[in-house]
């Protein structure tokens, strides 16, 4: 029994090494942990935290590309106002806060540089880049009536969803929690909920679909 | 040709490079849609831009800079922005667009590139070209063969990168269906034909050279079309 539960542990933290390396080489919270708190509570000290961790980075993306100081602290200014304003957005589902910080730097960059140099701007970097490159849109369901379907069901029907979609349609819509609250409940970014949420009930309506 | 299999997606360094920001906005364009359009390359560039984030971490870490002493007001004005509450997950106002005879579903972001309207010019022999106006640096545009058709026998002084949106076309080496991402660098020669017809999105970096018969007349006023395309002086 011992054993077992070693070694399940083992392999948990085998699976996710980084959060607890990042958070214990900098002796505070993980990224991801801060980037909840300013998305999911507007926090101003976490912001200022991240602020402080990435912003020299940003930076020096910045002189990289644009080798010009002014644009590069600009790109700072642009990058950490596009890390505050979707903070809510940000869904762990999809890679870690350090990719997702660096990928909105290349693309508030791509975009910065091209209107410096007066290049047509019907594609942005956010097209060329799109953040949901790896969701399945068939499994998107953007209607939100009620689902036709004895309650009885439902149930069956919720058992054979991933668990993490599982958990996140019990809060919301058995325990009748707001999404904030739901995400807080789970310790998840409340991007990370909606996402799950949204992929759970268009793969609910498939199987409800689908058994009739 | 099971050798060509590896020329239809882009090379990893080429991913490499479009991760990281590094190639022109046409190849950008070009590789997005293949990506829109392909599995495997989605999952590559996920691995790819966790490798290049953890890169881009490390690597800024090493340099002990202090962009700002003081950020505290830029910080301020930031925090005094509202947040984003809802992912919009925007509709392409264009999803598909009526090419010549038919009507073909783009990719989003070449749907959005094309979005302020394609102007269709017939290049003779079946082909026609409608420009992508999107770069100083490439010429960028929408080629579509008719069924039976074929190019002139070219060869490229620069690079073309070709994707395939719809048909399928077929060259001395190898046949590219859907999906399929070309790329035909210095002095390759060839000549492309159509049975079903193909629709690609083509980038070049400098002007196609024709080599054979009376298309060689075409060279200069190719170069010229080339010139006005991207809006610079050939050497």
């Amino acid at each position: 029994m011992g054993n077992l539960a070693s070694s399940n542990r083992a392999s948990e933290e085998a699976v996710k090494p980084k959060k607890s390396q990042i958070a214990a080489a900098e002796g505070g919270e993980s990224d991801e942990k801060l980037l909840m708190e300013v998305g999911n509570h507007q926090s101003r000290e976490a912001f200022n935290k991240l602020f402080e961790r990435f912003s020299n980075k940003i930076f020096l993306h910045g002189m990289k590309i644009t080798r010009n100081e002014q644009l590069s602290k600009d790109l700072v200014q642009e990058a950490m106002m596009t890390v505050w304003q979707k903070a809510p957005l940000y869904n762990s589902d999809r890679g870690n806060v350090q990719s997702w910080i660096f990928t909105l730097t290349r693309n508030r960059c791509f975009d910065m540089l091209r209107k410096q140099k007066r290049q047509p701007q019907c594609v942005s970097a956010d097209d060329i880049w799109p953040a949901g490159m790896e969701d399945s849109e068939s499994l998107v369901e953007k209607d939100r009536g009620a689902l036709a379907v004895e309650f009885g069901h439902i149930e069956k029907f919720l058992s054979q969803l991933p668990q993490a979609q599982q958990e996140v349609v019990g809060k919301v819509y058995l325990m009748n929690l707001t999404h904030e609250e739901a995400a807080a409940d789970l310790e998840i970014p409340l991007g990370t909920l909606k996402s799950r949420l949204r992929l759970a009930m268009g793969k609910l309506r498939q199987l409800i679909g689908t058994s009739e | 040709m099971t050798t060509m299999k590896s020329n239809l997606h882009p090379s990893t360094e080429m991913l490499e490079k479009f991760v990281s920001g590094d190639l022109s906005v046409g190849v950008n364009l070009a590789i997005s849609a293949h990506v829109e359009m392909c599995e495997h390359c989605k999952s590559e560039i996920q691995e790819i831009e966790s490798r290049a984030a953890e890169h881009w971490a490390e690597s800024a870490t090493a340099e002990a800079i202090d962009y700002e002493a003081d950020p505290s007001n830029i910080i301020e004005n930031i925090v005094a922005q509202p947040q984003f509450k809802e992912l919009d997950i925007e509709e392409s106002a264009v999803g598909s667009i009526h090419m010549l005879d038919r009507s073909v579903r783009l990719p989003k972001v070449l749907a959005k590139a094309a979005s302020e309207g394609l102007v269709w010019k017939q290049l003779g022999a079946g082909i026609s070209q409608a420009d992508v106006k999107i770069d100083d640096e490439v010429h960028c545009s929408f080629l579509y063969m008719k069924p039976g058709s074929q190019t002139p026998v070219h060869k490229h002084q620069g690079t073309e990168t070709t994707l395939v949106l719809d048909g399928s076309m077929s060259d001395e080496l190898g046949e590219y269906h859907k999906s399929d991402f070309i790329l035909r660098t210095n002095n390759d020669t060839h000549q492309p034909r159509t049975e079903e017809g193909c629709l690609c999105f083509s980038v070049l970096d400098s002007p196609l050279t024709f080599t054979k018969g009376l298309a060689r007349l075409l060279n200069p006023i190719n170069r010229l079309r080339f010139q006005r395309a991207v809006g610079r002086t050939l050497s």
